[in-house]
């Protein structure tokens, strides 16, 4: 559905990643403590087909979020090299930065990051208005009926439930259809039957859409829902034994959905 | 993009009242400089009309008879244009009473500085034959404001009509403090009133204006020539008795506008400072969606601008209303003086356009430089550059506006210094908390321990809420302060029974008639003084120059620059101290006022030579008095004996007391001695008075409105800690804090806050009317030492009563409930 070019600034370095939406090569990240320099993610490897949903579980402090603020390009890394849909990061400004996550990728937060001056609507209008659509508003309407919310348009955040706020911005992440999507504990600030909806919600939709989706999480049932499992682990990925646990959540999912 | 969004999120954030804080603090700077700037500029006209009259040309020559025609030759030879008028006193009759009026006779060319202002706008003419152009009062006076066009109006033998309404003479038109109204009339028309007679008292004005040269050259010519009755005027210097007074009046509005400045920056600062704070997390979140840095850039700048522009659109408005409030409470004279509204509204959007982009321009570039990572790791801020830079920067800003308003730099330094002494204090204080306190924990079941490590957990936070309340609290007292010695001051300028009025130019064949007056009506005067004006032109036999030649390069020591008024005694006056010396046991000898002393660099012995009527004659310092110029007796800068001056002709000076009840005798005074000035102080004083209490009334308003707005910010303050606060009281609730315990101290930190607040105002205020009342005011200075405890007390109480009553849903909740939510 989507055949977008990269802009100029992502043409270069097309190298063999071209078939993978994030593709990730001894990648290092440390930070100068007053102890002195800490390690946080040490030669991570990875490689994320189109399409594919990833879950990435660990310890807390075991660098998850780190990892998704240098896949995101929020972050810099220390060494190793990012290609996003083909483009690789190093090298690129933060305007250039922006610039890419504007066209190809969008985000889903534990705590909804929503404007809570704007209503509804007008949170997910943003990212559209950003990128300069011109039926932003027609668009946002649409993706709010989409999550079930088209009778909350002109609520502001804080008059909105928890589980609605993230529907809200669940609406708003994929109004730019975004080539890749990332979530940081997405369910985390709701209790089960909330967070359980707005999962099924954001499957749904990354489904529908065929987006990539990068997914970190504490909830071992949210991560067995991805078609992949990622345990961080003292600054090392690795995959996990999937059989079992992928075919659990493709039986789960059918009844969850028959029972919402 | 940048547009639609900047709009939408700036309806969207003040519906919500979101932009309040912000709006209001940039309002309240905007309101306070318009609107008091407005009533100022009214009372600066009121008053140079009294102190230093415009005098509609560049040179007068003032004289009791005609000068020579050669004189007037030599003028229109240099080049110089000029015009002639006379000026007399006289009763005008109409149908339903009288009015002792002063009556300006112009000629053609009048005036050649500056226009004559009527009700109905400038004009460039002049009265026609047989029109008298007045003064609205004089209408009111004589009980003819329905129609004055109709009244028949007789002056001295002709009749005249009242043809226009005057608002304003370039030279002594608008003049509130004047006992008769003015009336304008032709030159011509003089002859046929038949009231200059030989021996009455007139005034011929010869005004002149041309170029500098010419005019110096003029000067050279001209002086020479002239007798000591006639003057040579260029500015006139005031001499009134209340010049000071008056002065004190302008520079205390002056003050207060400035000190309303100073806080709404204040006010602006903090509330940029929470806007930038309130928009972090927008800014992580717009720059992780893609947002370009110009996207964000423009969008803030258009944002800020927005608020700045409803901010400067309010202001504006209030200041309008306050100026009206304001001038409706003023004398009549002084509010029907119309002034153009331009300056004041100028000087608000300046002044709300330099604070709102001086004070956001650090926090916005704080915002600008939010990463997105924020929106992963909550705590990022970004960089934190200097805030010294930040400092130096608001203090920049609020020196270059208080310079812009005021033009005064002692006054402007007083501000920046009380701004300094409180930012260093409050550095000081931050430390100190953060040092000491770090022993004190939470393990305490003592409600002040408790609150102490309340305190020092939050002292970054508290500093901010430190510096909208003590600037508050500092202003609050300071303003009030300085009203009360001021009026003090006046009061006692005005005790009961002090003269009320002076008579000025009285002819030595009138002393011994009018002495007779004073004494059939039983009035007490004060001794009469003889008055003989001279100019001092030498010191131990240098030769003396003036400022203006000494800033051309001339060489040489610098004298008065002016004639003085001289007289002569055997005795020390009343109301003067001798300070060294002794005064004038002989002739060749002359008592000198300190600051004259002090000024010119004079000690005990040297030697004065004075030039009066083209002679020179020479005394000896011999005393030095102190004199004191507020008891409103005649006073002199020099005081010599009779053997020297008496030899030069004199007018006489006298001041007394008269009840209001009796002050038609004014009126028999002039009648009977029409060649005499009489000043009358009592209405002068009076009437700066009222102002100063009109003033310090609005200014009373303007500081409520700056205490709502440091207890809005207080509020927002806490806002902001309300989280962390709710956790320590779970915790404490949870290990067993009785609610007592609890409330105890909460209240009892917010009091030490408010204390901390009062005591740091307290000083500053002090240090501030140190500075104010040596450098700026001449006032007596002392301590306020029930301030001391007052103050903290106050501030302890407010603050409390204010933290208390917000954290009341907090305090009231059972442990779960805290927990939970």
């Amino acid at each position: 559905m989507r055949m977008r070019f990269p802009r100029t600034s992502l043409r270069k370095k097309e190298e063999n990643p071209v078939n993978s939406a994030i593709k990730v090569s001894r990648l290092c990240k440390s930070v100068t403590t007053q102890e002195g320099e800490l390690s946080i993610l040490n030669g991570i490897e990875l490689d994320v087909k189109p399409g594919q949903s990833v879950a990435i579980t660990g310890p807390s402090g075991s660098g998850k979020s780190t990892l998704l603020g240098l896949l995101a390009a929020l972050d810099t890394p220390t060494d190793g090299e990012i290609w996003l849909d083909g483009a690789a990061l190093s090298g690129l400004d933060e305007e250039q930065k922006a610039a890419l996550r504007k066209d190809k990728l969008s985000f889903i937060f534990q705590s909804f990051m929503l404007v809570d001056t704007l209503t509804a609507l007008e949170n997910v209008m943003l990212p559209a208005e950003l990128a300069g659509v011109k039926d932003a508003r027609q668009k946002a309407e649409a993706m709010l009926e989409r999550v079930g919310l088209s009778h909350r348009l002109g609520h502001l955040p804080k008059q909105l439930s928890g589980g609605e706020q993230q529907r809200v911005a669940i609406a708003r992440a994929f109004i730019s259809e975004p080539k890749v999507l990332f979530a940081d504990e997405p369910t985390g600030n709701l209790d089960p039957v909330n967070g359980t909806k707005v999962a099924d919600m954001l499957f749904e939709m990354n489904r529908e859409s065929d987006t990539t989706l990068v997914l970190v999480t504490h909830d071992l049932t949210l991560a067995s829902r991805c078609s992949r499992q990622l345990i961080m682990e003292d600054g090392h990925l690795s995959e996990s034994d999937v059989g079992v646990e992928e075919s659990a959540s493709r039986i789960e999912q059918p009844l969850k959905e028959a029972q919402a | 993009m940048s547009w639609t969004l900047a709009l939408r999120l700036f309806r969207r954030e003040l519906q919500q009242g979101q932009l309040l804080l912000i709006i209001l603090a940039i309002m309240l700077a905007v309101l306070s400089v318009s609107g008091l700037a407005g009533v100022s500029e009214r009372l600066q006209v009121a008053i140079n009309g009294q102190a230093a009259k415009f005098i509609a040309a560049d040179r007068i020559i003032n004289s009791p008879e005609p000068i020579a025609t050669e004189i007037l030759e030599q003028a229109q030879e240099l080049g110089l244009s000029q015009v002639s008028s006379m000026r007399f006193n006289s009763m005008l009759f109409g149908d339903e009473g009288f009015q002792l009026v002063t009556v300006r006779a112009v000629g053609q060319g009048y005036p050649l500085k500056g226009e004559i202002e009527l009700s109905s706008g400038p004009t460039a003419k002049l009265p026609g034959e047989g029109e008298l152009w007045y003064e609205n009062r004089l209408a009111r006076l004589l009980g003819v404001q329905d129609n004055p066009q109709d009244a028949s109006i007789e002056l001295g033998m002709a009749n005249f009509a009242l043809a226009e309404e005057i608002r304003r003479l370039p030279d002594a038109g608008f003049n509130p403090f004047a006992s008769s109204p003015v009336v304008l009339m032709r030159l011509e028309d003089v002859g046929k009133t038949q009231i200059i007679q030989p021996g009455s008292r007139v005034t011929y004005l010869y005004q002149f204006a041309g170029d500098s040269g010419a005019l110096d050259e003029f000067e050279e010519y001209v002086k020479p020539l002239l007798s000591t009755s006639q003057r040579w005027v260029d500015v006139q210097s005031g001499d009134s008795p209340i010049a000071g007074a008056v002065q004190r009046a302008e520079r205390f509005l002056l003050l207060a506008s400035l000190l309303g400045i100073a806080l709404a920056c204040a006010a602006i600062g903090i509330a940029a400072q929470r806007y930038c704070q309130r928009h972090y997390d927008v800014v992580a979140m717009l720059k992780t969606f893609g947002a370009s840095g110009k996207q964000i850039r423009n969008l803030f700048a258009l944002h800020l601008m927005l608020v700045t522009l409803t901010g400067i659109a309010l202001g504006l408005v209030g200041g309008r209303l306050l100026d009206i409030g304001i001038s409706s409470m003023l004398p009549e004279e002084i509010a029907s003086y119309d002034t153009s509204w331009w300056r004041p509204g100028l000087l608000g959007v300046t002044t709300g356009i330099i604070s709102a982009f001086m004070f956001s321009a650090y926090p916005l570039l704080r915002l600008l430089a939010i990463p997105p990572l924020r929106v992963l790791q909550r705590q990022l801020e970004g960089i934190s550059m200097g805030a010294w830079l930040h400092l130096l920067m608001s203090l920049a800003a609020m020196a270059l506006l208080g310079y812009l308003y005021s033009g005064s730099v002692p006054l402007t330094m007083t501000v920046v210094v009380a701004v300094c002494a409180l930012a260093v204090l409050l550095g000081a204080l931050g430390f100190v908390m953060v040092r000491v306190g770090h022993s004190v924990g939470m393990k305490t079941t003592n409600p002040l321990q408790l609150a102490l490590a309340g305190l020092r957990r939050r002292a970054r936070q508290n500093a901010v809420q430190l510096v909208g309340f003590s600037s508050a609290l500092l202003l609050l007292l300071v303003i009030m302060a300085l009203r009360q010695d001021l009026l003090d001051e006046w009061q006692k300028q005005l005790p009961e029974n002090s003269p009320n009025y002076f008579l000025v130019n009285i002819a030595p064949e009138d002393e011994a008639p009018m002495a007779q007056f004073f004494a059939n009506n039983g009035i007490l005067t004060t001794d009469i003084y003889p008055v003989v004006r001279g100019r001092m032109s030498a010191i131990n036999g240098e030769q003396l120059i003036t400022y203006s030649q000494q800033e051309e390069g001339v060489e040489g020591r610098v004298g008065i620059g002016r004639e003085l008024n001289l007289t002569w005694r055997d005795t020390l006056p009343p109301n003067n101290d001798l300070l060294e010396g002794e005064f004038n046991t002989k002739p060749g000898e002359v008592s000198i006022e300190t600051k004259v002393m002090e000024r010119l660099g004079l000690k005990l012995g040297d030697e004065l030579t004075f030039t009066i009527d083209n002679r020179d004659f020479s005394v000896k310092v011999t005393s030095v008095r102190a004199v004191h110029w507020e008891t409103l007796q005649p006073n002199f800068f020099m005081i010599m004996r009779q053997e020297d001056l008496g030899q030069f002709a004199h007018t006489s000076m006298v001041s007394f007391h008269l009840d209001d009840s009796r002050r038609e005798l004014v009126v028999d005074l002039i009648k009977s001695f029409p060649t005499v000035s009489v000043i009358d102080v009592g209405a002068m004083v009076n009437q700066l008075r009222e102002i100063v209490e009109q003033v310090s009334l609005s200014l009373t308003l303007v500081l409520i409105l700056v205490l709502a707005a440091s207890a809005l910010v207080l509020f927002a303050q806490t806002e902001a800690g309300m989280a962390t606060r709710q956790r320590e009281l779970a915790v404490l609730r949870t290990f067993g804090g009785s609610g007592w315990l609890l409330r105890s101290a909460t209240g009892l930190e917010f009091a030490l806050l408010g204390m901390i607040a009062g005591f740091l105002a307290v000083v500053v205020a002090e240090l501030t009317l140190y500075l104010l009342k040596t450098q700026v005011f001449e006032l007596n200075v002392y301590m306020h030492w029930d301030w001391w405890l007052m103050a903290p007390l106050a501030g302890g109480l407010i603050v409390a009563t204010l933290g208390l009553w917000r954290c009341r849903n907090l305090l009231r909740q059972s442990c779960s409930q805290l927990l939970q939510s």
